[in-house]
């Protein structure tokens, strides 16, 4: 399958690394991430796990958190594309949001209630049901193109942005803002747990001495264009989406297939559509979670698809921000492909003498011209969206 | 646009299990509503509802085999094999399929089940089981294991809009060559939360029938089932019809376009404040069906709209509407080209054009 690149005009970023794409990449290069108990709810369970919380941020009562700060994130997307309000209204303007919580009926508050007997309020539920991600930037920005919340668990950022990427492709959008959204809630905080894939310090991808991951929350979002739109404009592309896949390990509910068969054919997908080589990628922006079954994956697939190439994962600095992750991690990839430099995987210290590689073990320099960004998800889906150097600032 | 067509379809619902139990419905244009019991403030009360029975699914696949699968899941299984085996592509190479799953609420029985292990048992006992099986993607993931699907899948929840939004992508798929078909499907369950909210919506006094385009009172009533298509590009052959377009988005101040030479199948399903926005959509003279009587109120009901559109353009003869006024009894007329359209909110719309 052979497709054409898509521009990408705007970035926008809210996550425990920072408000906004500049503070995030500060936090990043830096090496700084600051992992802690959770301070927005309260746990009994006897072990504290850190989570990595998006700080100074209130959401409006309207609004689940995670809704809220998709459109944070959209607003900070469209002002970097220089889009004004009035401008978009007179464009077809789709939104595809990937998500694990933002379309789950699942207040607990209200549950608890109505256990016990009682007619709860009904604002919490009615609230769910008016924080669709994707609606709700629908309606804050005017959008009058399709929406689509996609929840593909842990791959729903990525997958989000390589359909928008086919939909401006196919004429359906002018543009398209794309990415992922999640806040961290109690339910989510226990269901890991009980999973017992979480790390009780901070987490540690591809490090011998992982435990598992520390959960996050944020928004990732990119602005995609068209190039009819983006010539008339005269903007600037940021990157380009070059390509995308995605393929079903058909395996397990929550363990990935050990021998990565599906994520060698989404990443055989995503650089077919360009027809880019493996060696001419730069680095890649692995899943990484620090949970050991995910990395032994990764890393194995990673040294047998991309010897030599650099990989890191920025999950150390955000947690996994679950279905923001792949619009988070998006965001991260594009603006380090265009700073030509790469963080440092947070956490790592000691290799794991079962892996094949290591990632990053401080930043660097990188000069190519293509990078990877790579989700690994529940249900067995894995989803890859190959990014490339956008036009020279 | 590239066009699709429709090679197979697999449905469950309150009418039976498969496209002849679904024929018989909209040919008669009845079905039975069963009911489900909630807690309530009140006591326990009988929410009315339409039920959908998975056990056909044992046709498939050994019941030992399903003992740890929900009932979210088992609905999207069962018209998973169902549409594949309408397809003839039931032990067929799926290497080249996609699969496509919507769902407004997802599995809400196991989210509730997975809260209710926390409430009860603590922090420290909440359910894994549960917690993994309350992911929306969990149906997608149990088709994909059972069957083997190792193309791309993916799963949209957009409220009301999920299906024609699901179909948005799914038919991009086919455009850009990614998948030779796509496994194409709606699920939603009836559950206790979802009774209970309907409860509370609707207060004591639940209709026992629906009257669609009714605003002036609440007559909807909740359904569960599941509607897949087997969907490819139109690259000839035997299918049951095409899918032409499909438009989906918001409408803020503009007005609605539809096409002025197909039917158009309403999605209206008894909640009274969209009734007057579907009243609204149909020109004057225009010709309208309504089948949503036939399988109840809830997000996956579109994909329903699109089976029962497939059903009758392969006939060439619109089913007769079960209730709501004669403007929307088509009655006997030919059909050779149809518009469904979905409606939400104060400004969301989809259509999807489908003909002969």
């Amino acid at each position: 399958m052979t497709t054409w690149p898509v521009a990408i005009t705007g970035l926008g970023c809210i996550c425990a690394a920072g408000g906004t794409v500049p503070e995030c990449l500060d936090s990043l290069y830096a090496g700084r991430r600051a992992p802690a108990h959770p301070t927005r709810f309260v746990s009994s369970h006897p072990t504290p796990f850190p989570v990595f919380e998006v700080r100074d941020y209130r959401e409006p009562p309207e609004l689940l958190r995670t809704s809220a700060l998709a459109v944070q994130a959209a607003r900070e997307a469209f002002a970097d594309a220089g889009f004004s309000p009035e401008e978009l209204r007179g464009l077809r303007v789709g939104v595809c949001v990937g998500t694990t919580v933002g379309s789950a009926l699942n207040d607990e508050g209200f549950c608890r209630a109505h256990r016990a007997g009682e007619e709860p309020d009904l604002f919490p539920m009615e609230r769910i049901l008016n924080s669709n991600p994707a609606a709700v930037i629908a309606r804050a920005f005017k959008c009058s193109g399709p929406c689509q919340t996609v929840v593909n668990a842990c791959a729903s950022g990525t997958d989000a942005v390589g359909l928008a990427a086919s939909w401006i492709r196919g004429g359906i959008c002018d543009v398209t803002i794309a990415g992922g959204a999640d806040e961290l809630g109690r339910i989510t905080y226990h269901g890991f747990i009980s999973l017992m894939i979480t790390d009780d310090s901070p987490c540690k991808p591809f490090d011998r001495d992982r435990k598992g991951l520390n959960l996050g929350e944020g928004a990732g979002m990119l602005v995609l264009e068209s190039e009819q739109v983006r010539v008339r404009r005269g903007a600037r592309a940021r990157s380009f989406v070059m390509g995308y896949g995605s393929a079903c390990d058909a395996y397990h509910l929550t363990a990935p297939q050990p021998d990565g068969v599906g994520l060698r054919q989404a990443v055989a997908e995503a650089l077919s559509c360009c027809a880019v080589a493996a060696d001419q990628v730069s680095f890649v922006n692995a899943h990484g979670t620090g949970t050991p079954d995910n990395d032994r994956v990764e890393s194995r697939v990673l040294a047998e698809l991309f010897p030599g190439v650099p990989y890191h994962s920025t999950k150390g600095y955000t947690g996994h921000t679950l279905g923001a992750a792949g619009g988070i991690e998006a965001v991260f990839t594009v603006a380090c492909l265009e700073r030509g430099l790469i963080p440092a995987s947070a956490g790592f210290e000691n290799a794991d003498p079962e892996l094949a590689g290591e990632p990053l073990r401080s930043n660097r320099e990188v000069a190519g011209g293509f990078a990877l960004s790579q989700s690994l998800a529940f249900g067995g889906s894995n989803s890859v969206l190959l990014f490339g150097k956008g036009d020279a600032a | 646009m590239t066009r699709l067509l429709v090679k197979g379809i697999g449905v469950a619902g309150a009418f039976g299990t498969g496209v002849e139990s679904f024929q018989n419905a909209l040919a008669e244009g009845r079905v039975t509503v069963g009911s489900i019991d909630v807690a309530t403030g009140e006591g326990v009360q009988t929410v009315p509802a339409y039920r959908a029975d998975t056990a056909g699914l044992e046709e498939f696949v050994p019941k030992r085999a399903l003992r740890r699968v929900d009932h979210y899941s088992k609905l999207a299984l069962l018209g998973s094999y169902l549409a594949l085996k309408d397809a003839e592509m039931l032990g067929a190479d799926l290497g080249r399929i996609g699969l496509v799953i919507a769902s407004g609420y997802g599995a809400t029985a196991t989210t509730y089940a997975f809260l209710d292990s926390l409430i009860s048992g603590g922090d420290n006992c909440a359910s894994p089981t549960h917690f993994a099986n309350s992911v929306h993607n969990a149906a997608a993931a149990n088709v994909a294991i059972t069957l083997g699907i190792r193309g791309p899948s993916l799963t949209v929840s957009q409220f009301d809009m999920s299906v024609p939004s699901a179909l948005v992508s799914a038919r991009q798929w086919l455009a850009e060559g990614r998948v030779d078909a796509v496994l194409f499907g709606a699920i939603d369950e009836v559950s206790e939360l979802v009774a209970y909210l309907q409860h509370r919506r609707c207060g004591p006094r639940h209709a026992v029938s629906m009257v669609p385009f009714d605003a002036g009172s609440e007559s909807s009533i909740i359904g569960e089932g599941a509607a897949f298509l087997v969907l490819t590009r139109d690259e000839g052959g035997p299918a049951y019809c095409g899918i032409d377009s499909v438009a989906t988005g918001n409408i803020f101040g503009g007005e609605l376009s539809l096409p002025d030479d197909a039917l158009l199948l309403l999605g209206a399903d008894g909640r009274s404040e969209l009734a007057r926005r579907y009243l609204d959509a149909v020109p004057a003279g225009g010709k309208a069906a309504c089948y949503t009587p036939l399988y109840g109120c809830m997000p996956a009901a579109a994909a329903f709209d699109l089976a029962a559109a497939a059903l009758a353009l392969k006939s060439g003869r619109a089913f007769a509407s079960p209730a709501g006024p004669s403007l929307f009894a088509p009655g006997k007329g030919d059909v050779s080209r149809i518009c469904s359209l979905r409606l939400a909110g104060p400004s969301e719309y989809a259509t999807v054009v489908m003909s002969c």
